[in-house]
């Protein structure tokens, strides 16, 4: 019975400590509390322990991942083949398309873009948690990462850094369904926002809903929101395009390039300079001229001063007559 | 008293590495079985309510603080729960049976998934959709009650190994 009470307390502190414990993280939200501390702490003695066992588990779970990919295989080989059709096709207009790229670089004398400047680093876990989809990489702030900056991988964007301790960072991967990020089109430029659904596809509420979208258009990251990803990494492919069910939403899915399943190297975007707008050409040169012009100066005592002016000149070209009247009347008298 | 905590706080740990680190290489449809729920689960079915309430609230900061968008104390409570639950069921169930702890594993792998999924939904920055509740616990329940015999049967014989004292046995 005295246990039974004892169990009854405790449950009650417990929970009153979980409250109390939700409360504080709630009310130092932006990542600088100090639970937001202590889970960095947890992040960094953990990540070698779990950098551990990925190294040794990986083999094991491409093996599993191969076994469950033999189902897919035939699925996977056909639409490979209709794709490197197209690609290849693709290839041929995208040589002219370069050469027809470079020259009007040359004549617009616009800078190449800036490479960017990347830290690798390799996944060691998943997040713990089974509505939140995340990963640990085995880099840091020791490495120059920060909060916010953008990972990729070959294929495309896998997410950003939303925790960043001295050893190893946490990511929020794309397919996250807090995920967003402003996308456009790459062949039409239809911009909107990508947004994660908790696995695949990812959602593209596409900003003009009367937009001509096609299946297996790509999308890309688009730097209009912010910046806050840099311009042209890939996204994927649109899977499916739904009608309007609304004038303002459309459904369409996305099939990304990243395979989630199989994240071991990624990318993080240290550097993704933008670059300055270059000053005019030739604007030491330009000549401005600012009128003096005392400042505050009063409209009526400028019209009186004007027209003051104006009274004197007319009273002098009247002199000027009479003079030459003057002058010029003997000359008319023989 | 001291080694039984010890010891516990090492399965916590193992249990919190495996489920992160070796469960995201093996899991199936996008869904692996929550392991520190399964602790709690056989703690609380062989110690009672009030270790239960101990090891829950332990998995669940842990749970927490490797989490990185639901605020902490959400498993806490999640957990917490859980434990207290079982260890106060303890008693009516029969002893020897085996068909208990295996649904007592998949209702509590259905119920603690879509328990944390619909306060983080609620509390959180996370937008869990219903199709994604109920796939998810669904995943948790299956994959909890699949591992449960391996996993309770641990539990139980570090119980058996580092007993608690008789002066706080259970209820």
């Amino acid at each position: 019975m005295y246990q039974r009470r004892k169990a009854r307390v405790l449950l009650v502190v417990l929970i009153i400590t979980a409250l109390v414990l939700i409360t504080v993280d709630f009310r130092s939200g932006g990542g600088d509390g100090p639970l937001d501390r202590l889970r960095g702490a947890v992040t960094a003695v953990a990540r070698p322990i779990q950098d551990g066992i990925a190294t040794l588990v990986r083999p094991l779970g491409d093996a599993v991942g191969g076994v469950t990919d033999i189902f897919s295989v035939r699925a996977d080989n056909e639409r490979l083949r209709v794709r490197l059709e197209t690609l290849e096709q693709r290839t041929r207009s995208a040589l002219d398309l370069e050469r027809e790229n470079s020259e009007l670089r040359q004549l617009l004398e616009i800078r190449d873009r800036a490479e960017l400047v990347t830290v690798g680093a390799r996944t060691v876990a998943l997040g713990a948690s089974d509505f939140e989809w995340t990963i640990t990489i085995d880099a840091g702030t020791d490495a120059g990462i920060e909060r916010g900056m953008p990972v990729i991988n070959g294929d495309g964007l896998v997410g950003r850094v939303v925790q960043a301790t001295p050893n190893a960072s946490r990511v929020l991967l794309t397919i996250d369904p807090t995920f967003f990020a402003a996308v456009r089109t790459s062949t039409t430029g239809e911009t909107g926002t990508i947004q994660g659904r908790g696995g695949e596809p990812l959602v593209f509420a596409v900003t003009d809903p009367a937009a001509e979208l096609e299946v297996g258009q790509e999308l890309v990251t688009s730097a209009y929101s912010n910046g806050q990803y840099p311009e042209g990494i890939p996204i994927g492919t649109i899977a499916d395009v739904g009608e309007s069910t609304t004038a303002l939403t459309r459904d369409v899915t996305v099939r990304p390039f990243v395979d989630f399943t199989r994240l071991h190297e990624v990318l993080v975007i240290i550097d993704a300079p933008i670059q300055p707008l270059p000053p005019f050409r030739d604007s030491d040169d330009l000549d401005v001229r600012v009128p003096d012009v005392e400042p505050f100066v009063d409209i009526d005592d400028l019209q009186r001063q004007v027209e003051e002016e104006a009274e004197a000149e007319r009273e002098a070209d009247e002199e000027t007559d009479a003079e030459v009247e003057g002058e010029g009347s003997p000359e008319d008298d023989p | 008293m001291i080694v039984r905590t010890a010891a516990t706080g090492l399965l916590l740990v193992t249990a919190v590495v495996i489920q992160t680190a070796l469960f995201p290489a093996l899991g199936l449809g996008g869904f692996r079985p929550n392991l520190l729920l399964l602790v709690v689960l056989g703690v609380a079915l062989r110690d009672g309510a009030l270790p239960g309430l101990r090891v829950g609230f332990a998995a669940g900061l842990l749970t927490d603080l490797l989490t990185t968008q639901a605020p902490v104390g959400l498993a806490v409570l999640v957990l917490t729960g859980i434990g207290y639950t079982v260890g106060v069921a303890r008693p009516y169930l029969a002893p020897g049976s085996v068909t208990a702890p295996l649904l007592l594993a998949f209702v509590s792998g259905l119920l603690g998934t879509a328990g944390y999924g619909v306060l983080s939904a609620l509390l959180g920055e996370s937008r869990v959709t219903f199709q994604l509740l109920v796939q998810a616990s669904l995943g948790v329940a299956v994959f909890n009650t699949l591992l449960a015999p391996v996993v309770l049967g641990l539990v139980r014989r570090l119980s058996d190994r580092f007993p608690i004292e008789s002066s706080t046995a259970l209820s």
